[in-house]
Order: structure tokens, then C-alpha cells, then sequence
């Protein structure tokens, strides 16, 4: 498939940050566009665009927005830029390389649901990204794009901008509202959902900042546009992140459908040192792992789902065969068990537990049966815990047992990792 | 067959069909038709939050397991609670809430009421296979001079930082760290200072918060329970005696919605020491300036023969502590058989009492739409469970004003013309500015004004229905001209004997300066009392009593409810303080002839017909407008 940017079609344009340039390259025309329609036909407009979320879990934007209860006020649109999941970093390019686009993203699905005060909620580290937007929220306040009455239409937006602390969990949107009404990061009981009762008891809306930067595009070329790019369940581009064992890593936007392979082997550059590809995860570090033999898969949210894996917050982490599959599970476990909130049983100990036995095999003290008990372990965790968060924990290493189980029972007859003995790579 | 109600949704567990109003958990559901579905974190008087992920169930439908503490019900719906995935998934949850666990049972005083240890037993795994070294935190860290708390036994269920938002709204506890790190403390390690503290050990499902009073005293299982009333306000908390061989362990709540909600206050239940006996004790009298201890008999022939000689000139004082049987006892002995006026139960001046003192039950705070405790904090400390009422009732909607008892304006001028239920809270020492509200406030807005006047001591309230006042029969009767002197003026009224009955420290007779100097000169004074106080060096008698907590009677509470009190202590050597004092009634001429406590309370409510409450322990009616 052809490569098709989107959102990252002007990154190249010297300057793109400021203001002015932004708006050469038609920068504020989508927000402009959308302040001549009325909210509910740009709400139905995004819907008719078939854009899913680009936060994780693939929520159709559209119908997200339309779940607001009708009248209630004030309500708030929250961009989630909290991006911490190891493996994801391309909100971080999208805000660093254009934050007028990801504001006027913001701007528009503000006005859409009637939104008059805006937040973005962006990693703590983050810290460049987070001046960009800042600037750029003054420039954009300047211009009057913010402000009361944005050109006379009788409209009054106000964008806040909120450093998270550095807690994964924080990207959990109902843990991004309650730490950012100044509570402990821990996710909420659903329902009520964040439609319904959200930031400080309101209706809100929590839109990653992928899915923003897609609207000026939408609202500037229309629905019928964006559906044709893209698979009939996945319109539009995604921007993955990728990393690990490729001669290039990096962002780049492909058209959602591109098979896995053309966007290691062409944009990544292939696997690196000239050697071959052992495995592969999309998604970010939650996800299970992939194989060669999934190359051929697209890269669309429902085909991978298909083989097995989820496309996530778009990364792609790829390992080669010298990558010691234990390890690389034992680190996302002890991301897993480090980031856990300890809110609820199942994910606190689980991930305690998990990473215990990990660390166990990795200093060769492991019995044959930890690797069941790890499958058990996981099989009490997944689905039992509060959050995604302790689901997630138990994807990757219970997907890696899959498929590479003689590399555990290696590890427990020899006493260590057998590839300890060749050079080691860091993964991820 | 009914018809069906909206509000009604009918749903399946195991099996079995069950209706329930809409908004109900299935963990009530359930609860309703006799299925038990194991929960840590659930906790009846608080929001559900399912943490603990303890009582997860199968809902048809559903992928996943859902939290019955969290989940209600809808119609149709089918849950199934004893699957292989839900006993499998028990164990699983189980394991995990152990493998950090100390398992420190036989040194931890929750052993043998623990709900991780029962839940254990009857849902967990036999054995663990965690074999790594467990987390290891804090242990016994005082969290203020009444709690500790093992931070390794904590399961962080999230009971005790909620009890401080929702229940006392003080936020004292929370949670820091996070992850496996996450433990339970005060802002910077400072001492807790809430007056609510001992709930925490009742809530908390472990042995990580724990009495400091308690520790190491006895096992559950050694236990003597008694329901009883908190003996230390006017509140009339329910508690239950706790007592290993024959000695208080501690106090315990008793749930009565009406009344303390399931909680109490520092105050009431670490007060216990205070009715510890000390040993055994003969009643004594003054032989040439020395006591001398002699029998019941002896004693009581005694009394009757130094009270005959004071004649009418002889004073009574009975405390707010005494039950109702033995005040009306108390008050015939005077009335009838001495013919003296000369009774107070008061320490100090206090406005009249009268029956519109308690229009306003305790329970009905949450149903105002505006309280004025004037007075403040002082009302509070005066019966400080209902801060937890009150913040209820805040948390309801309910618009609570606490002013200085001299800022009634500031109420008046702040409740809206158009309140529907105003209630107002004044300890009875400040009375006076509450009525004068009340009748500014009945002038002002539409609905009704109602006031409760917290009283002093478990049975202040019983002590002025039953007349214990020198110028009001029982039932507010007046006494038109044949009124007596109260106990301020007994110094100065030529009284030549003085009969204090008192069965609880907390509220016994402590005499003023001026008291003091008087005493010293009387020729009479009979001390009828629990335990010994200074008054023992000017008494000529001194009758042993039993304690609060060790007899059977009833008292009655500031909103009028007419509760039990029951022997939680055996002191069967020393003479129920009833038949002591039916003995000097009789040796002075009477003919009393009662058997037992019942009889006495048969003829109080034969006296006073609105004392039938006691059969219902309800609330005293003494007219419609109560
Ligand atoms: C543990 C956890 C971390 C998450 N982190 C992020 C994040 O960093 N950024 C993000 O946009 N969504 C994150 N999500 C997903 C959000 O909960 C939410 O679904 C998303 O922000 C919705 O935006 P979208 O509809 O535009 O995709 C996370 C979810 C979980 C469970
Ligand atoms: S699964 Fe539980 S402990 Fe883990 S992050 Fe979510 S709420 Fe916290
Ligand atoms: S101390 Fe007790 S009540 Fe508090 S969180 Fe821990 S286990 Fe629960
Ligand atoms: S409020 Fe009064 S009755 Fe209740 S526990 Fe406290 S002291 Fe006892
Ligand atoms: S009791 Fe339901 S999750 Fe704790």
C-alpha cells in the first residue's frame, strides 16, 4: 500500500511549530470550518468518518462524543498525553513536531461537544512537549483562536495545560481525572463513565492525542475522505512508534491496513546486523507477542486483534533472534508490578508474584513448574482486576510462554539464561 | 399475586429467584435469600469500591467476573456465585491476599474473628505456593496513644481511609505509595486525633488496626459478650460488653440505625477502665470518726435509723448514670417515705427539661433540610457520635449551621423562608437560647422546627422523666408549692442528711469548694456509690454498689429512647443497689416487696404509662407532639 501521511504530512516544514507557519500550511482552516457548523452535525461528521481512538483501546470517536447527556454543563474534553506505556512515543512526536495541530484537534472536539473548558494532561517527563504546547496555547490566544467569543461566533474556549507526575496508571483515563482533580492516580469504578460522570462530577470526553490531530483533516476534507483511507473498520493513518532491533527506528505514519512487513522492512529498514527476526509486539508493552509468520498481517486494529495481538497505542517493538524472549517478559512484568497502583488483590500481588518467579528464572532458580504457575497466576489476574492495567500485565509473558516455552525450560535445566553467553541487546 | 412494581427487578442467583428493590447490589441480593458471598472491602455504611476483588461472581452474559459489592442488579439477570471459575477464582484471590501476608495469627488479636482467616478456612487454598520472601513493612506502629497498626497485616481494603472521608469526614488515614508499597498512615506520621478511632478496629477485616487497650487480652473465643448501653453520655450508643473472666476487655458496638448507626466514639468505648473493680468490699459505717466495716444489714439499719432522725430535712442525689428503676425507687424513698422534696440528679443550673426537649429524634437529622447546633463543638463534645449523624446528614444534603450558642442570628438569618424540617441541637445548659431560636426560626419559615437537647449522663434524660428534680414530680408533674431545694441550694438550707447514689465514675457526685466545706459539717452523709471517690472521708456510710456495667435496668437516652442495660460483670457479693435501697425503704416503715428489677419496672410504667416504650426500647412518646 502506498504511503499515505495524514497527520504528519507538513512535519518536514521548517518551523512548523510556530504559529505563523502552522497556518501557511493550512493550520486553524479545519477549526475555522468547524465553527461555521453546528456541534451535532460535526459530532455526526466525525461518526461518519469511522475514526477510532488512538489511546489503546479503538473507541469510535464519534460515538464517544455522543454518549454526553444531553444538557448537562459544564462539560470537558480531556487529551490524554500521557504516553508512558514502554515502547510508545508518538504522541510525544505529534505534539513536539506540530502542538498547533494537536490544539486545534483540541479546539474542534471542544466545540463538537459543547466543551468550554479543555485540558491536556501530558506526561510529566515530557517536559519540551509540554513548553511547545504552552507556547503554543499563548500563541493560539493571541491569534484569538482561545479565548471568549473565538471570531464572534459566541463560543468561549479555554485550554488548560497539566503535568502528570510520572505514574503509567495516569493514562488510564479514569485515573488521568482523578489525579488531575489533585487525588492519588488510581483508576475509578466504571460505571459511572466518564460521559456521564467524569472530571470534578461532569460529563467528559478523553481523547488520546492521535485522535485529535486527525480531526483539522476530517472537518478540512470531509468523512467520505477520511473513510476511504485506511480498512473499511480502521479509516484513516497511524503514526507507530517503532523500536528494538531495526536499523531505523522511529516514527512513522502508515495507512492502516500496510502489512507489518513493509513497515519493519521498509520504513524500519529491516532487522538490524543482519540478522533475523525472532519475534515482534505491537501495541506497546502490553501486547502479545507476534511471529514472522504474522509479517503479512496489516497493520489495522481488527487484523491484529485476528492474529492474536491488539494494535494498542501503535508501537512496534521488534526483537531479533538473539533476544532472550524470559527476559524481555521479566522486564515488562517488573514495568507491570513497578506501575501497578495497588488499588486492587489480583493486579498488586499478582505482579509481586510474577515477577518474582521471573526473576527467578533469570538467576536460574526456577522449578518446572513456576512456568504453569505463571499461567495461573495470569489466569487469576486477567479479567479479575480493576483496571486494564493488571489484565495487561499477564499478556505479553503469558503469549511468550505460548511460544517459546523451551526457552523457559532451558532456563530452568541450565540453571540461567542460555543466551546470557552471547552478547546481550538491550530490548525495548 | 402482587402486581408488578417498577421499582422492583426479580433476578436469579443459583438458581433461585429473588425480587429486590432497582439500586440494590447482588452482594444484597444475595445477603436476602441466605447466600453468602465472601467480601473484604465491601462494607454496609460505606460507598462500594471493589478493590479487594474478593466477592467476584459470574453474571450471565458478562465475560468477566463482576464485584457483587459493585454491580447492581438489573432484571433477569442471572448470577451464578458457587461455579468451578468462581471457587477456583476465590482461591486464586485468596493466595494472592496471602503471599504478603505474615500469617501471624497466633500473636494477632483479630485471631478467631478474622475475616481473612474464617474466609480462608472456608474458601482459600489449602497451601501456598508462594515460595519467596515475603514483603516486609512496619509492624506495630502506633498510630496514636489508643491504635497500632501492622502494616504487613494490612490487606488494604480501603475500610479505615474511607471510614475517615465518608463516615467521620476527617480524612486522617490514607494511603501512600503505591503498588506492593502502599500502606496506611497520617499525614507526616502525626498522631491521629480523631475522637472515632476505635471503629477502625471494627472495620478493619485483619488484625493490622488494633485497640492498644485491648492488645494481648484475651481471644475471641474466651469472650463474655453482654449487650449493653455506653455508660459515658447521653447518646445511648449501643455496645457490647466484652468481658474475660469476669474483667471488661473492651467496649464494642452494637448496631442501632436509630441511634449510633454501628459506631462510637473514643470517648464511650475506651471508657471501660473506668468500671473495672478493683476487688471485694464490705459495706462500712463511722464509729468514732472511724469506718468500720460491718454488714449489709448492720449498714442498712444504720441509714434508716441516722435518715429517721434528719427527718424531712435530708437531701437525695442520684446520678444520670442510675437506671430508671433504681431512680424511681430513689424518688418514692424520698417522696413517699421520708417526705422530703430535697431531690436533684443536676450538678450544675440547667433550664427546666420538658417533653418538647426531644421532639427531634436522633435519626431524623438526616431528614431536616437544615440543623443549627448551636453551641457548636460543645454540643458535639457533649455527645460526640453525633458528629457521625450530623456528617451524614451533611453528606445527604442536609445544610448543617454550627454556631457559638450566642450566635443564633446568625442561623436565623441564614435558614431560607421557605426550610421545610429545621432541627436544633443545644446541650442543656444552653437550653434557653435554643428555645429562643427555635420560637425566632417557628416565626420565620414555613415547616416545622424541632429541637433535641443532649442531656448529661447514660440516663440524664430518665432522671428528669422520673422527677429526680426538686420541683418536678415524675412526668413533669409540678409540685405546686411543695417543691424542694436543689442541690446548689442544700448548703444553705438547713439539710441535715445527705443520700448520694451513684454507680458510675464518669458521672457521680463531685462536690463544688462550697460543697466541700458543707460536707465537712453534715451530720449525716450515706454514700451509696460503685467505686470510692473523696466523698468516702465525709460519709458515715458507705453502701458498695454495683457498677453500670454490672446490672440489669434500663435508661433512657437524650431523644427518650428507653434502652437495656445488662450485667456484663458478675459482682455477686456485693447487693443490688434496688434491693438495697427497698431495704431502707422498709426498715423506715414502707412495705416494698419487689423480687426483681421487672417488677420494679412494671409499676414505673403502671406510674408513668408513656414508659411502656421500654417494651419496644422505643422512644418515650409523652404526647402527639413528640
Ligand atoms: C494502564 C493504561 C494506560 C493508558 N495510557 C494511555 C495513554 O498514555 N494515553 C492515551 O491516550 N490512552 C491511554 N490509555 C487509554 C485511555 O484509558 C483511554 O482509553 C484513551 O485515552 C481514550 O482516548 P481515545 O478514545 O482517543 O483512544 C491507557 C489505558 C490504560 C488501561
Ligand atoms: S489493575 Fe488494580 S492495582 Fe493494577 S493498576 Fe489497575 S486498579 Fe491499580
Ligand atoms: S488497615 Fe485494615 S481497614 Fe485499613 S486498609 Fe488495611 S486492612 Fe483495610
Ligand atoms: S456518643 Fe456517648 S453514648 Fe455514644 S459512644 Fe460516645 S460517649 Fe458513648
Ligand atoms: S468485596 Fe467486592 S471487591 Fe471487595
Amino acid at each position: 500500500m502506498a504511503i499515505k501521511p495524514l497527520v504528519t504530512k507538513d512535519f518536514a516544514t521548517e518551523n512548523l511549530v510556530q504559529l505563523k507557519v502552522y497556518e501557511r500550511t493550512g493550520g486553524y482552516t479545519g477549526y475555522k470550518k468547524a465553527l461555521e457548523m453546528q456541534p451535532d452535525a460535526l459530532v455526526e461528521e466525525v461518526k461518519k468518518s469511522g475514526l477510532r481512538g488512538r489511546g489503546g483501546a479503538g473507541f469510535p470517536t464519534g460515538n464517544k462524543w455522543s454518549f454526553l447527556p444531553k444538557g448537562v454543563y459544564p462539560r470537558y474534553l480531556v487529551c490524554n498525553a500521557d504516553e508512558s506505556e514502554p515502547g510508545t512515543f508518538k504522541d510525544r512526536y505529534l505534539i513536539e513536531k506540530s502542538p498547533h495541530q494537536v490544539l486545534e484537534g483540541i479546539l474542534i472536539a471542544s466545540y463538537a461537544i459543547g466543551c468550554n473548558l479543555a485540558f491536556i494532561y501530558i506526561r510529566g517527563e515530557y517536559l519540551p512537549q509540554h513548553d511547545a504546547l504552552e507556547t503554543a496555547i499563548a500563541e493560539a490566544r493571541e491569534a484569538g483562536y482561545i479565548g471568549k467569543n473565538v471570531f464572534g461566533k459566541g463560543y468561549d474556549i479555554d485550554v488548560i495545560l497539566h503535568r502528570g507526575a510520572g505514574a503509567y496508571i495516569c493514562g488510564e483515563e479514569t485515573a488521568l481525572l482523578t489525579s488531575l482533580e489533585g487525588y492519588r492516580g488510581e483508576p475509578r469504578l466504571k460505571p459511572p463513565f466518564p460521559a456521564i460522570k467524569g472530571l470534578y462530577g461532569k460529563p467528559t470526553v478523553v481523547n488520546n492525542v492521535e485522535t485529535v490531530v486527525n480531526l483539522p483533516h476530517i472537518v478540512n476534507n470531509g468523512a467520505d475522505w477520511f473513510k476511504s483511507i485506511g480498512t473499511p473498520t480502521g479509516a484513516g493513518t497511524r503514526v507507530w512508534c517503532m523500536s528494538g532491533h531495526v536499523n531505523r527506528p522511529g516514527n512513522y505514519e502508515v495507512e492502516n491496513g500496510t502489512p507489518i512487513r513493509e513497515l519493519i522492512e521498509e520504513h524500519g529498514g529491516g532487522v538490524w546486523k543482519n540478522r533475523k527476526l525472532k519475534a515482534f509486539q505491537p501495541g506497546g508493552a502490553s501486547m502479545m507477542v507476534l511471529l514472522p509468520e504474522h509479517l503479512d498481517v496489516g497493520l489495522d486494529f481488527d487484523a491484529i486483534a485476528k492474529a492474536g495481538s491488539l494494535a494498542g497505542a501503535g508501537a512496534m517493538v521488534v526483537m531479533d533472534e538473539t533476544t532472550c524472549m524470559v527476559d524481555a517478559a521479566r522486564r515488562y512484568v517488573k514495568f507491570f508490578h513497578h506501575e501497578s497502583c495497588g488499588k486492587c488483590t489480583p493486579c498488586r500481588e499478582g505482579t509481586f508474584w510474577m515477577a518474582n518467579i521471573f526473576d527467578a528464572m533469570e538467576a536460574g532458580e526456577a522449578k518446572p513448574a513456576d512456568i504453569d504457575l505463571l499461567l495461573e497466576i495470569g489466569y487469576g489476574i486477567d479479567g479479575r482486576s480493576f483496571c486494564p492495567l493488571g489484565d495487561a500485565s499477564t499478556w505479553f509473558p503469558r503469549s511468550v510462554i505460548k511460544f517459546f516455552r523451551d526457552e523457559f525450560q532451558q532456563h530452568i535445566a541450565e540453571k540461567g539464561c542460555p543466551f546470557k553467553k552471547q552478547p546481550q541487546e538491550a530490548v525495548a | 399475586m402482587a402486581a408488578v412494581q417498577t421499582d422492583q427487578v426479580t433476578l436469579t442467583i443459583n438458581g433461585q429467584s429473588v425480587t429486590v428493590p432497582k439500586g440494590t447490589l447482588i452482594l444484597d441480593a444475595a445477603k436476602k435469600i441466605g447466600i453468602d458471598i465472601p467480601i473484604f472491602c465491601s462494607h454496609p455504611k460505606m460507598a462500594p469500591v471493589a478493590v479487594c476483588r474478593m466477592c467476584l461472581v459470574e453474571v450471565e452474559k458478562l465475560p468477566k467476573l463482576q464485584p457483587a459489592c459493585a454491580v447492581y442488579v438489573a432484571d433477569g439477570m442471572v448470577v451464578k456465585t458457587t461455579t468451578e471459575q468462581v471457587g477456583k477464582y476465590q482461591k486464586d484471590v485468596l493466595g494472592f491476599l496471602l503471599i504478603n501476608h505474615p500469617l501471624d495469627c497466633p500473636i494477632c488479636d483479630k485471631g478467631g474473628e478474622c475475616p481473612l482467616q474464617d474466609q480462608t478456612y472456608q474458601y482459600g487454598p489449602g497451601a501456598s505456593r508462594f515460595d519467596f520472601p515475603k514483603a516486609h513493612f512496619d509492624k506495630s506502629v502506633p498510630l496514636s496513644d489508643k491504635i497500632l497498626l501492622d502494616r504487613e497485616r494490612c490487606i488494604l481494603c480501603w475500610r479505615c481511609t474511607r471510614f475517615s472521608e465518608e463516615i467521620s469526614g476527617e480524612r486522617e488515614l490514607a494511603l501512600i505509595q503505591r503498588g506492593t508499597n502502599t500502606i496506611i498512615g497520617t499525614f507526616n506520621d502525626e498522631p491521629a486525633q480523631s475522637n472515632y478511632q476505635g471503629n477502625w478496629t471494627e472495620i478493619c477485616p485483619v488484625g493490622a488496626l488494633t485497640s492498644r487497650q485491648y492488645r494481648f487480652i484475651s481471644r475471641p473465643w474466651d469472650l463474655d459478650r453482654t449487650a449493653s448501653i455506653c455508660p459515658a453520655c447521653s447518646m445511648g450508643c449501643n455496645i457490647q460488653i466484652d468481658a474475660r473472666s469476669n474483667r471488661i476487655g473492651r467496649f464494642q458496638s452494637r448496631e442501632n440505625v436509630a441511634v449510633d448507626d454501628s459506631w462510637l466514639c473514643d470517648r464511650g468505648r475506651f471508657s471501660f477502665p473506668n468500671f473495672q473493680r478493683q476487688g471485694q468490699e464490705r459495706p462500712r459505717v463511722r464509729r468514732n470518726g472511724s469506718l468500720e466495716e460491718v454488714s449489709y444489714e448492720e449498714a442498712i439499719a444504720f441509714t434508716a435509723d441516722a435518715l429517721k432522725h434528719a427527718g424531712g430535712q435530708v437531701a437525695g442525689w442520684a446520678s444520670p448514670a442510675d437506671t430508671n428503676e433504681e431512680l424511681f425507687l430513689f424518688s418514692r424513698l424520698f417522696r413517699e417515705v421520708l417526705k422530703s422534696a430535697h431531690l436533684d440528679h443536676r450538678s450544675g443550673v440547667v433550664a427546666d427539661a420538658e417533653p418538647d426537649d426531644i421532639a427531634l429524634p436522633i435519626a431524623d437529622i438526616e431528614r431536616c433540610d437544615q440543623v443549627v447546633v448551636l453551641g457548636g463543638q460543645g454540643v458535639i463534645d457533649a455527645a460526640p457520635v453525633l458528629h457521625l449523624r450530623l456528617f451524614k446528614s451533611e453528606r445527604k444534603g442536609v445544610k448543617i449551621l454550627k454556631v457559638g450558642v450566642t450566635e443564633g442570628k446568625r442561623a436565623l438569618d441564614a435558614i431560607p423562608a421557605e426550610a421545610q424540617a429545621i432541627g436544633i441541637l443545644a446541650t442543656e445548659a444552653d437550653k434557653q437560647a435554643a428555645v429562643d431560636l427555635q420560637a425566632k426560626l417557628a416565626k420565620k419559615v414555613k415547616g416545622s422546627v424541632r429541637r433535641l437537647i443532649v442531656t448529661t449522663g447514660p440516663n440524664g434524660r430518665g432522671a428528669k422523666d422520673l422527677g429526680i428534680l426538686p420541683h418536678q414530680g415524675p412526668g413533669y408533674a409540678s409540685l405546686n408549692g411543695r417543691a424542694g431545694r436543689g442541690r446548689l441550694q442544700w448548703p444553705g438550707a438547713g439539710v441535715k442528711g445527705l443520700y448520694v447514689h451513684e454507680s458510675s465514675p464518669l458521672h457521680g457526685f463531685v462536690p463544688s469548694d462550697a460543697e466541700s466545706m458543707w460536707l465537712s459539717t453534715l451530720p449525716l452523709v450515706v454514700f451509696h456509690r460503685f467505686k470510692a471517690s473523696p466523698l468516702d472521708e465525709v460519709a458515715h456510710v458507705i453502701l458498695p454498689g454495683h457498677a453500670f456495667t454490672e446490672k440489669y435496668g434500663t435508661v433512657t437516652n437524650m431523644e427518650g429512647r428507653v434502652q437495656r442495660i445488662r450485667r456484663g460483670i458478675d459482682a455477686e457479693w456485693v447487693r443490688e443497689d434496688w434491693r438495697v435501697l427497698q431495704q431502707v425503704a422498709n426498715a423506715l416503715g414502707a412495705s416494698w416487696a419487689y423480687e426483681s428489677v421487672e417488677e420494679i419496672t412494671g409499676d414505673l410504667v403502671r406510674e408513668l404509662p408513656p414508659y411502656a416504650a421500654v417494651n419496644q426500647e422505643a422512644r418515650v412518646l409523652w404526647s402527639e407532639s413528640t
